[in-house]
C-alpha cells in the first residue's frame, strides 16, 4: 500500500499569523525565564515548603503525552496495522516534541540555568532519577528521530526494529518519570503504583491527544481521515481510560486504608481544593464521562464526541500531573508522629501553593515553542499523508463504519466543539 | 572566512565549551574537603532540660556565623537551625515542648542520594555538605529531605555579616553543615558555641565513634531520641528530654 505524503503550502496568512503569534508567546516565555535568572525564582509561587510547581506539573503532563503518540505510531510499527500508517509519521514527530517540551519545562525550573548543561555530565549520580531521567529523555529524543527517519526511508524492517525500541524506551522514561516522586521519603509520594499509573495516564493523555491532533489537522487541511479509524482510537482510548482509573484508584484506596498514611490521604481526597481536583476533574470529567461517552454505541461512533471526550481526558490527566505533584508537598512532613507543631519560624503545617504569572508565561512560552516546531515541521517534512483510509478493514471496522453512518442519518445534529 | 570555515569554527566551539567547561567542572576540588577524616564521625547531643524555650543564642549565631538570609518572609527566610514548640495532637491543654531543629547530617542522606550533580554529599567525617559552586537548583533535596532541614535561595541574600564565609548567589540549594570550616580549625559550631557562652550549654557536639568523647557518654547514659529513626536514615543528632 503506497501512501503520499505531502507538506502543507504554508503561504496564507493564517498559517503565517499563527507562526507570528507562537513567536510572541515564546518570547513572553524567555522573558520571564530571564528575570527568573536574574532575581531569583521567588518571582514563581514556590517557597520552601514547595520547592516545586507549574514546570514540574508541566514537564510530567508533557512527558506523558509523548507516550500515547508513541503507542499510535508503533500500532503501525509493532502490530503492522496498515491503516494507522498514515499516523505514524506525525505520531513519532509528537512523541519528540513532547519530550523536547519537557525537558525544557524541566530546564527552565533550575535555580542555575547556567550550570544545568555542564554539572550534570560531569557529576552524574547514579542514584539520582534527575540524573537518571535527563539520560533517557536524550535517548529517547535520538531514538524519535532515527525512526522519523527510518519512517521517511520507508525502511520496513528498520522501521520495525526501531519502532518496539522506542516503545520499550518509553516505558523506561515513564517508570523512570514516575519515579522521580515515588523514589522519595514522602507520605503522598513514596507509592510503587505511582509509575504504573504514571504510565497508565500517559497513554490515556496521549492518545487522546493524538486523536485531537490528527482530526483537527485533517479538518484544517481537508484532506480525507476515515471515521473508522477515529472510532477506533477512540476505542483504544476508553480501554486506556478504565485501565488508569484502575490503577489510580487501587494507589489511593491502598493509602487510605494505610493507618499511617491515612491522615495526609484524606487531606488530599476530601479536604480542600485537592478534592475537586480529584473527584471532579479527573475521576468524573476526566474519566467516567469520556469512558461512558466512548462506550456508548451511539456518542462513541460520532466524531465531535470523541473529540469531546479527547478534550476531557487530557483535562483531566493534566489535574491528575498537578494532583502528584503539590498535595505531597502542601501536607507537611510528619516529623513528630503523635505531636503537632504549633510554633515555628517556618510554615510546618498544611500550606498553599500559588502560581504566579511569571511561571504560566514560562509554561505558555514551552508550549508556543514545540507548537512552532510542529508547525514548521508540517510544511518543511512529509510528515502528513494526502488521505488516511482504513483499508483491508476487519468486519469490525466495517460495522463500526455502518454504525456511524447510521447515526449521522438519524441524528444530524452533534455537539459544538 | 569562508563558509565551510565558519561552520567548522562554529562546530568546535560549539561542542568544544561545554567540554572545556565539564573538564574543568569534573577538576574542580570540594570546599571544605581538607578537614575531613573518617577518623572521626561527628555527631551532636541536644540536651533538652537545658535549653530554655526562650533562648535563641544557637539561631543567633548561626545566622551571623553562615550568613544564613532573612528576607522578612516565611515563605524564603533559611533557618539552618530553627525552635520548634510541639504538644500531643489534639490535646491543647497537653504540655509543650520547644526544641532546636536542624540538618541531621543522616548516615543514609536522602538529599545526597537524590542530587543529581552530587553537589550535596557526605564527607569522610559524616558531615553533610553542600557544593554550592556546583548545585544546580532542582530541589530535589528539598522534596527528598523528610526534615525540612533543607532551604533554597529564592532571592539574592544581602546581608553578609560574616566576611570570613561566603554567602550564597541565588538559585542554590545550602543547610546547615555542622559549621564544618570551624570543626576543621577544631572550633566547635557557632550554634555549639553561642549556647555554652549563655550558660545553658545544652548543645553538645563530638565523635560518635569514640567510646569516650563527651557526646558518647551522654548517649550512652540517657536516654536518647533521634527524629524520625523510623526512616532509617540514621540521623546523627541526639536528643535527651524528648
Amino acid at each position: 500500500m503506497e501512501i503520499d505524503y505531502e507538506p502543507i503550502a504554508g503561504r496564507s496568512t493564517g498559517y503565517y499569523l499563527l507562526l507570528t503569534a507562537l513567536l510572541v508567546l515564546v518570547a513572553a516565555g524567555v522573558t520571564a525565564t530571564v528575570l527568573m535568572i536574574a532575581y531569583g525564582i521567588h518571582l514563581s509561587g514556590m517557597t520552601n515548603r514547595v520547592p516545586w510547581g507549574l514546570q514540574i506539573v508541566m514537564a510530567i503532563f508533557y512527558i506523558g503525552l509523548s507516550a500515547g503518540s508513541l503507542v499510535v505510531s508503533g500500532l503501525y510499527g509493532i502490530f503492522g496495522k496498515l491503516e494507522y500508517k498514515p499516523f505514524a509519521r506525525i505520531a513519532a514527530f509528537l512523541a519528540m516534541l513532547f519530550l523536547i517540551a519537557g525537558l525544557l519545562s524541566i530546564v527552565t525550573d533550575q535555580g542555575r540555568i547556567d550550570r544545568v548543561f555542564v554539572q550534570p555530565f560531569a557529576h552524574f549520580n547514579a542514584t539520582s532519577m534527575f540524573s537518571i531521567n535527563p539520560a533517557l529523555y536524550m535517548g529517547h529524543i535520538m531514538i524519535c528521530i532515527f525512526y522519523m527517519w527510518a519512517l521517511f526511508k520507508e525502511k520496513g524492517r528498520l522501521t520495525k526494529v526501531t519502532s518496539v525500541t522506542v516503545v520499550l524506551w518509553a516505558l523506561c522514561v515513564h517508570t523512570g518519570t514516575g519515579a522521580i516522586f515515588a523514589f522519595t521519603p514522602r507520605e503522598l509520594y513514596n507509592t510503587a503504583l505511582l509509575p504504573p499509573s504514571f504510565v497508565a495516564a500517559a497513554l490515556s493523555s496521549g492518545a487522546a491527544l493524538m486523536i485531537l491532533v490528527l482530526v483537527s489537522l485533517f479538518r484544517i487541511t481537508r484532506r480525507h481521515l476515515d471515521v473508522a479509524l477515529v472510532i477506533w482510537l477512540g476505542r483504544l482510548l476508553a480501554v486506556f481510560i478504565i485501565v488508569a482509573m484502575y490503577v489510580i484508584l487501587i494507589e489511593n484506596a491502598h493509602r487510605f486504608y494505610l493507618i499511617e498514611s491515612r491522615e495526609a490521604t484524606s487531606y488530599y481526597l476530601f479536604k480542600g481544593y485537592h478534592a475537586v481536583l480529584f473527584w471532579g476533574g479527573l475521576i468524573v470529567v476526566g474519566s467516567v464521562v469520556p469512558a461512558v461517552l466512548l462506550f456508548r454505541r451511539r456518542t462513541g461512533t460520532s466524531v465531535p464526541w470523541i473529540v469531546f471526550s479527547s478534550v476531557l481526558v487530557v483535562v483531566g490527566v493534566l489535574c491528575e500531573r498537578y494532583l502528584i505533584v503539590l498535595p505531597g508537598l502542601e501536607h507537611p512532613p510528619n516529623l513528630f508522629p503523635g505531636m503537632e507543631i504549633i510554633a515555628s519560624a517556618l510554615d510546618e503545617g498544611i500550606v498553599t501553593y500559588s502560581i504566579s504569572l511569571l511561571e504560566i508565561l514560562q509554561a505558555l512560552g514551552v508550549l508556543s515553542l514545540i507548537g512552532f516546531m510542529f508547525v514548521l515541521g508540517l510544511k518543511y517534512l512529509p510528515l502528513l499523508p494526502t488521505e488516511a483510509r482504513a483499508h483491508g478493514q476487519s468486519q469490525m471496522l466495517k460495522d463500526l463504519i455502518a454504525r456511524a453512518t447510521a447515526n449521522a442519518e438519524a441524528e444530524p445534529t452533534s455537539p459544538a466543539v | 572566512m569562508d563558509r565551510r570555515e565558519f561552520l567548522k569554527t562554529g562546530g568546535l566551539f560549539l561542542v568544544g565549551t561545554p567540554c572545556v567547561y565539564g573538564l574543568m567542572a569534573m577538576a574542580a576540588p570540594r570546599p571544605h574537603e581538607a578537614g575531613a577524616t573518617d577518623a572521626r564521625r561527628w555527631g551532636m547531643v541536644i540536651d533538652l532540660n537545658r535549653c530554655p524555650a526562650d533562648c535563641s543564642a544557637c539561631l543567633e549565631a548561626c545566622r551571623r556565623e553562615n550568613n544564613v538570609a532573612v528576607h522578612g518572609d516565611r515563605r524564603w527566610d533559611i533557618h539552618w537551625i530553627r525552635k520548634v514548640t510541639i504538644r500531643k495532637k489534639h490535646e491543647a491543654d497537653a504540655p509543650t515542648r520547644t526544641l532546636p531543629l536542624l540538618c541531621n547530617h543522616c548516615d543514609h542522606p536522602p538529599c545526597a542520594q537524590v542530587c543529581p550533580v552530587q553537589a550535596t554529599y557526605k564527607r569522610a567525617d559524616g558531615i553533610v555538605i553542600v557544593d554550592h559552586h556546583r548545585c544546580i537548583g532542582c530541589r530535589y533535596c528539598l522534596i527528598a529531605c523528610p526534615y525540612n532541614a533543607r532551604y533554597f535561595n529564592y532571592r539574592e541574600n544581602d546581608e553578609w555579616p560574616n566576611k570570613a564565609y561566603p554567602k550564597r548567589s541565588h538559585g542554590v540549594a545550602e543547610s546547615c553543615n555542622f559549621c564544618a570550616h570551624r570543626l576543621d580549625q577544631g572550633r566547635p559550631p557557632a550554634c555549639v558555641e553561642a549556647c555554652r557562652d549563655s550558660g545553658a550549654g545544652a548543645l553538645k557536639v563530638g565523635d560518635l565513634d569514640d567510646p569516650d568523647s563527651e557526646i558518647s557518654r551522654l548517649i550512652a547514659d540517657n536516654s536518647v531520641k533521634r527524629i524520625r529513626e523510623d526512616l532509617g536514615t540514621e540521623p546523627k543528632v541526639y536528643y535527651i528530654g524528648l
